[in-house]
């Protein structure tokens, strides 16, 4: 009975997992060509290699990864260290979380929104800058959006996930904190070196899985370099969006494989990140063992 | 004892709420069911033998969805406000309106048919051009159906170019006009007094106003239009009629406008390194002040944002004087609509005078219905609105008023721009 | 009122740097919001004001004057979002329990299928997966829309869930156990309370997932399943400003509402097992 718990309580998410798992593979074999109803049926890479033949590709893919690691990476160290103040000061709930839950609610549409009307030429900051004599005129403000630098979407992501961090790993952080830190500090070590010893080490996993799905999502979406991004070059998102909306319906297979791209990058980082997390719960057990 | 009973509320919310969506999902279920065996194979065989009387018998009591862009408030509210009550009271027909992108409609309705639904979800959409041609062509359409329309036959002139063409690809009866569009551009007199009427005039006022011009990056659907018109402008549009939609052919032919294109880029905003995203990127843009110039297909817009505030008083249209290019929006019925004659009733309703002059009074939409076709009271239905400030007079308007290129150009072209025109 | 929070810190040995992130922070999320709020109100806002030119309560009014419609809509929402978040926060617990308590085979590998929606755009799931629900029957249905969110949003809640477990551990549990329990019920009356805030989290990051999932809903409920995000996004795109920005707005205020319900109802059942723990 004990040794088969453990499979009956995964059930649900095997069952889920296989219909994920169907979308997946029929997302794969229409990059392949394979889409009966337009006529399409032959197995074939060559979207995959015209694709790749294509001027601006490599330019795209860096753009993309370039975001999205940029992104990720601020919002996971912001986030992490305004969380420790949070913990620090023992706002951890109530009136705080709700107003760090904002961010993560808004969605990624109304955020563009508000940073064209703050950081754009014509936004807030310019408007103040203007207004104190910084600049003469709307051209003089920095170009944050729509630059080939990627500021705009940056920032934009950066409103969002540096709350989510905060969010995802807050729980966890206070509860170690509170029970494992305390009694740290009481074995004499003191606050900070007892955080970064003891609390860190232990929401590691949570935090880097937060690093992952901010990268993640962050390579995958077109709402925000589409709208902030600039012209050229374009996020392989944006690339997938307009062959996907592209009117004649052959181009399909393109948007699907340019997707595959996005999903190899994706299944790359994720297996570099499952080796970090092996190696780093192998060295909790061995502290777990010692205790 | 409090925990309990918690716990049990707890559990009774849970409970509920999966009960309501397995409820909601298996009376849908049924009711697809019952429909597919009942009316479906039935009315689907036969709505091309109807009459249009037994249609609107067989259509009695049904629901139909109208599947189109949801982003204009003004349009969904007279729908919901003016088209909708109308078709119940007259027909008992419920309709319901589904705002989604055409891409998405397209993809849905790929999806359907490939998994050979005979009921879809979807049975009219507000379509037109290269969509048209390749829901079309991807027979995902139902059709011929526009004769079978009284009033279409009545109030049309199914002769003219913008009923049997959309985007120079032959329409055969398979779409119903909706409205008709006409691109026009526009500025604030107050800032900008001169308005360029034509390419040359046009980078005049681009030096003039360094930085303050721009236009949406294609594929906007307007800013591709806008790239179109400078075409016309340069090269004429006769030749693009029949041309073969070859990029080679294409480059070659817009060759002239390409470099003219290339030489307003120093002056526009941003030095033309980066254009705006999209057309409402544009009309914010202008309504902040940070361009001088905008551009639209919806004719009469500037009247709308005028009276709304959005734009100040002096904001007014013009056209260039070679022309501009004009479109006309379309209705078609999906090929695996499960109330083909309910989408059919509801269309010829829509392009009756009585609703074209709603629109045209609510929504500044150009009429697709004859004028001279109408009797007296309807005529005056028609003269008595008060279009508003800052357009373009109608017969003006139509009389500038050039044809669309051939659907299979459109992305030859936004491809060539995107290679050619952008950063050079 | 200042003073009293630094001294109260002081005594904590913080220092005023926390506080003033602190305030950064809080001024950093809430000053857009401020001009989110300003924007339902703005017709016309041109440079270089500060203030809007052109006020108008039209978006307002046209919002309120559907209001019937509008409420429909959010109730829809609301509970095909609160059911994904229940079933997800059920099935998830099931999976993290799996997943942290027990040896098995196999088990990294229902570890990388928990994980694998986080690495895959739901536009590819959703692009691929149409066909076959329209094919079982389940398209343009709430219970197939519920089911993709339920898949998209699972992983949230299964990190969550597991990294609270580990935190918790299974001593105290097994403790219950060597005293008597079984164990189904050493889970509920030990571990479960101990992990209520990260229930909550979970909950609330389930909620969110599925109720801001636009092309998946999109695409799988084919429009006739309509949520309020569905009717939002198109006025989102397009160039009125001010409706968007009062659609963002009630989004935002129905969201944080559900998150209070969430909140409250998890409180009290907290609490409630605390009693019991107590008595038992």
């Amino acid at each position: 009975m004990k040794k088969l718990t453990p499979y009956l309580l995964s059930v649900p998410q095997i069952v889920l997992g296989i219909i994920f798992l169907t979308g997946l593979i029929t997302g794969i074999t229409q990059s392949l060509g394979v889409i009966p109803v337009f006529g399409l049926e032959e197995v074939t890479f060559d979207y995959y290699k015209e694709i790749f033949a294509k001027p601006d590709m490599l330019r795209s893919v860096l753009y993309s990864l370039y975001i999205a690691f940029v992104s990720a990476g601020i919002s996971t160290v912001a986030g992490v260290l305004i969380c420790m103040a949070l913990v620090a000061a023992g706002r951890t709930k109530g009136k705080m979380m709700r107003v760090v839950q904002i961010p993560i609610v808004v969605p990624h549409v109304v955020v563009a929104i508000f940073v064209i009307n703050i950081l754009s030429q014509n936004g807030l900051l310019a408007r103040f800058a203007y207004m104190l004599g910084i600049i003469g005129e709307q051209q003089d403000f920095p170009m944050l959006l729509y630059d080939p630098g990627g500021a705009g979407v940056i920032f934009a992501y950066l409103w969002k996930e540096i709350p989510f961090i905060i969010y995802f790993v807050i729980g966890l952080m206070a509860s170690i904190d509170g029970r494992l830190g305390e009694a740290a500090v009481n074995l004499g070590a003191g606050r900070l070196s007892s955080f970064f010893r003891v609390t860190l080490p232990l929401c590691m996993p949570s935090i880097l899985s937060g690093f992952l799905i901010i990268f993640v999502f962050a390579l995958g979406a077109y709402e925000l370099p589409m709208l902030l991004g600039a012209t050229v070059p374009k996020a392989l998102p944006v690339l997938a969006y307009i062959q996907y909306t592209h009117p004649d319906l052959k181009h399909r297979p393109y948007a699907m494989a340019l997707n595959g791209i996005v999903i190899a990058i994706s299944l790359l980082s994720a297996v570099i990140y499952y080796m970090l997390i092996k190696k780093g719960s192998m060295l909790l057990k061995e502290k777990e063992w010692s205790e | 004892m409090k925990k309990r009973l918690l716990s049990l509320l707890l559990g009774g919310v849970l409970l509920l709420s999966l009960a309501a969506c397995s409820n909601q999902a298996g009376s849908g279920a049924q009711e697809t069911g019952a429909e597919e065996s009942t009316e479906n194979t039935a009315k689907d065989a036969d709505v091309s033998a109807m009459s249009f009387d037994e249609m609107k018998e067989a259509a009695k009591g049904t629901e139909v969805t109208f599947y189109g862009w949801g982003g204009d408030e003004d349009l969904n509210k007279w729908l919901d406000d003016v088209f909708a009550p109308q078709m119940k009271e007259k027909y008992d027909i419920t309709m319901n309106r589904v705002p989604m992108d055409i891409d998405q409609v397209l993809s849905q309705l790929a999806g359907e048919v490939q998994a050979e639904e005979e009921d879809g979800s979807i049975d009219m959409i507000w379509i037109n051009g290269e969509n048209f041609q390749s829901a079309k062509e991807n027979g995902f359409l139902y059709g011929p159906f526009t004769e079978a329309l009284p009033n279409f036959n009545d109030y049309v002139d199914a002769e003219s170019e913008d009923v049997t063409m959309d985007f120079a690809y032959p329409i055969e009866g398979y779409e119903a006009p909706y409205g008709k569009a006409q691109f026009v551009l526009f500025h604030d007199s107050a800032v900008t007094p001169e308005a360029p009427k034509s390419a040359e005039e046009l980078l005049e006022y681009c030096k003039t106003y360094k930085g303050k011009v721009t236009y949406p990056a294609l594929p906007d659907f307007t800013g591709s239009a806008f790239v179109r018109n400078l075409i016309y402008e340069i090269c004429g549009y006769e030749q693009f009629m029949d041309m073969e939609a070859d990029k080679e052919t294409v480059k070659e032919a817009i060759e002239p406008a390409l470099a003219y294109m290339r030489s307003l880029n120093p002056y526009l905003w941003n030095e033309g390194k980066t254009f705006p995203d999209s057309s409402t990127t544009l009309d914010k843009m202008f309504a902040d002040g940070e361009v001088v110039f905008n551009m639209s297909y919806a004719p009469y817009g500037v009247a709308t944002g005028i009276a709304n505030g959005t734009y100040t008083a002096t904001t007014q249209s013009f056209q260039f004087e070679k022309g501009t290019l004009g479109n006309t929006n379309f209705m078609a019925v999906s090929k695996n609509s499960g109330n083909k004659a309910g989408a059919l009733v509801a269309i010829n309703e829509m392009i009756s005078p009585e609703m074209q002059a709603s629109r045209y009074e609510v929504l500044r939409t150009l009429p697709v219905v004859e004028y001279e076709k109408l009797d007296d009271a309807q005529k005056e239905a028609f003269d008595s609105v008060e279009i508003g400030e800052g357009v373009i007079p109608q017969d003006e308007l139509l009389s500038k008023r050039l044809p669309e290129m051939p659907a299979e150009l459109v992305p030859i072209i936004e491809e060539i721009w995107q290679e050619e025109v952008v950063g050079k | 009122m200042k003073c009293i929070k630094c001294r109260k810190y002081k005594k904590n040995g913080r220092n005023i740097g926390i506080n003033i992130v602190i305030m950064a922070l809080v001024l950093l999320i809430v000053l857009p919001m401020l001009n989110l709020l300003i924007w339902t109100v703005t017709e016309r806002w041109a440079w270089p004001d500060l203030l809007p030119q052109v006020y108008s309560a039209r978006a307002i009014e046209e919002i309120f004057g559907r209001r019937g419609e509008m409420l429909k809509l959010f109730g829809s929402s609301v509970v095909i979002s609160a059911s994904v978040s229940v079933l997800s926060v059920g099935v998830g617990m099931m999976t993290a329990r799996a997943l942290t308590c027990c040896k098995f085979r196999g088990r990294d590998a229902l570890y990388f299928l928990s994980l694998l929606p986080f690495l895959v755009p739901a536009t590819v799931f959703a692009m691929g997966i149409q066909i076959t629900f329209l094919k079982w029957g389940l398209g343009n249905s709430v219970a197939g829309v519920i089911l993709v969110h339920l898949i998209c949003s699972l992983p949230y809640a299964v990190r969550l869930l597991m990294d609270g477990m580990r935190a918790v551990g299974t001593k105290l549990e097994e403790q219950a156990q060597v005293l008597g329990a079984d164990p189904f019920r050493a889970f509920c009356t030990v571990t479960l309370p101990l992990l209520t805030p990260v229930i909550l989290s979970a909950l609330s990051m389930s909620y969110i997932v599925s109720f801001s999932q636009y092309f998946l809903t999109l695409l799988i409920g084919g429009g006739t399943v309509k949520t309020f995000t569905i009717v939002m996004v198109p006025y989102l795109q397009s160039d009125s400003r001010n409706i968007a920005c009062v659609y963002s707005t009630a989004f935002l205020a129905v969201t944080l509402l559900v998150f209070g319900a969430f909140e409250w109802m998890i409180r009290c059942w907290s609490k409630g097992n605390v009693v019991k723990y107590d008595f038992g």
